[in-house]
């Protein structure tokens, strides 16, 4: 306890600014890369076989590479290839890609849950196809994927641990602990805080997803 | 239900949507190859094409190195694998038991292994544990920390199998005088395994993830290899696309073993 008293004073405000890099990075990259996640989802209804089979093998392949081979990728090679990206925007890039991918599979589960006697319906309707999927197919799919979008966003949340292999200015929680361990003998201490961080973040995202999951289920 | 859904969404029997649509795939299709070439362009603009960064992978040795790493890959995650495992069903028995004193230490040790990412736990056995006297091989500071990480996944796997098995079945096997113990490894959990096996053998596509962190530690695996060969020929872009391909098809396997197995066993539940 007395080590961890200690550790504030000495780091306090560090691990505060840990915190908000480690829900910032966690927030961007899961907005942008559940957006995008939508889109290739749609891009993937419709008849065109060439998309089809584009996007599958996109989501296929980031759903299945592990992120740090990415992210090195992303840092280390593109600059090869004359593509220069930033040490932050890479970490997001990565987490961004991945997460569509896991949105796209999640959500192509989400719109095999709607049966197609409502899609017939709605076409009988004299419904456009494109009117029926943002109408009648995606908010039903998103309301059955609020519990693997949860699990998403915590695995996201700790994946921002990514940014520890990448030398920016900024420091997450992970990197943050490596820096104290590497500094001083408060490595354990520091350990302490931070998981209880993370964990406590996790906690309070899986009570978010729990409520509105509450809220939206569909009872079939 | 026998049309999927896309058929019944667009099925048109008009011939003019279908001559546009038909255009229109065309079109995509160009634009696509045409992505394609622009990358391919792009590599021969950067001199990505010269043949000393390509012309080790016709060795052998080059493709025994990478063998070895993804050995190394394996042989980290096939262990961790078994901890998880293993240390699931630990976990799982204390957070379903009857007593407060197994359930609640049980809850927070799978809280806290599911909560703290894997790569912090690599950092405390790599950084920490060594100031407190503790010093592990390189091949157990990556395999514990993804073993522990996945243990506690696992356990939650475990509990919705079990979860899952009808009531009946325990309270059947408790009146024929079966204890606590007998109930669970004979009746329930056996039960729960198949309708679980899918997500389980799926979690090892996690644990090969994470091993990837194996070059944080040095210890021998696909990407720490890679990492050498970089070092060794200055070709990063070649190593690091041939790297994520391998992993992409040890991990595409993986995920079509877990689909076969989920697809077998509801199968077999509706037939």
């Amino acid at each position: 306890m007395d080590s961890v008293l200690r550790l504030w004073a000495n780091y306090g405000p560090a691990f505060g600014q840990a915190l908000l890099l480690t829900w910032k990075l966690t927030a961007i990259s899961f907005v942008a890369g559940f957006a995008l996640g939508v889109v290739v989802t749609v891009a993937r209804l419709l008849p065109l076989p060439p998309l089809r089979f584009i996007l599958t093998g996109y989501v296929e392949i980031f759903r299945n590479i592990p992120s740090a081979a990415l992210l090195i990728f992303i840092v280390f090679a593109l600059p090869d290839l004359n593509v220069l990206i930033d040490y932050e925007p890479s970490v997001i890039l990565t987490l961004v890609l991945v997460c569509s991918a896991f949105t796209a599979d999640y959500l192509r589960a989400g719109i095999n849950t709607v049966g197609g006697g409502q899609v017939e319906a709605a076409r009988s309707l004299g419904m456009r196809p494109m009117r029926i999927i943002s109408t009648v197919v995606l908010p039903q799919a998103l309301r059955a994927v609020v519990q693997p979008m949860t699990s998403l966003l915590i695995a996201l949340m700790l994946s921002t641990s990514l940014a520890s292999q990448v030398p920016f200015p900024g420091k997450e929680l992970t990197t943050l602990v490596a820096k104290i361990a590497n500094d001083s003998a408060a490595g354990m201490a520091a350990f302490a805080v931070a998981a209880a961080m993370y964990v406590i973040s996790g906690l309070l995202i899986a009570w978010a997803g729990a409520t509105l999951e509450k809220k939206v289920r569909i009872l079939r | 239900m026998s049309r999927t859904l896309d058929e019944v969404l667009f099925s048109d029997p008009n011939p003019k949507v279908e001559a546009v649509l038909r255009v229109v795939s065309v079109a995509v299709a160009v634009v696509i190859l045409g992505s394609v070439a622009a990358i391919v362009f792009r590599f021969h603009a950067a001199g990505q094409f010269e043949l000393r960064l390509w012309e080790y992978f016709a060795w052998p040795t080059t493709w025994a190195f990478l063998a070895k790493g993804l050995l190394g890959t394996l042989a980290s995650a096939a262990t961790a694998a078994v901890i998880a495992l293993v240390l699931g069903l630990v976990l799982v028995l204390g957070r379903l038991s009857r007593s407060r004193l197994a359930r609640w230490p049980a809850t927070a040790v799978v809280e806290f292994l599911r909560g703290v990412p894997t790569l912090l736990l690599i950092y405390v056995c790599f950084l920490v544990l060594p100031s407190a006297g503790i010093k592990l091989s390189t091949y157990w500071m990556l395999t514990l920390p993804v073993g522990l990480s996945a243990a506690a996944v696992v356990a939650e796997v475990y509990r919705a199998g079990v979860l899952a098995v009808p009531r009946g079945q325990t309270d059947a096997a408790r009146s024929v005088g079966m204890s606590e113990a007998q109930v669970f490894f004979l009746i329930v959990f056996p039960q729960a395994l198949r309708y679980i096996v899918p997500a389980l053998v799926a979690q090892l596509v996690i644990v090969v993830k994470d091993t990837t962190f194996g070059y944080v530690v040095t210890y021998g695996e696909l990407m720490q290899n890679a990492k050498v060969l970089v070092a060794n020929y200055h070709a990063l872009v070649p190593v690091y696309l041939v790297t994520a391909v391998l992993y992409c098809l040890v991990n595409y396997g993986i995920s079509r073993v877990s689909q076969r197995l989920g697809r077998a066993r509801r199968s077999r539940a509706s037939a």
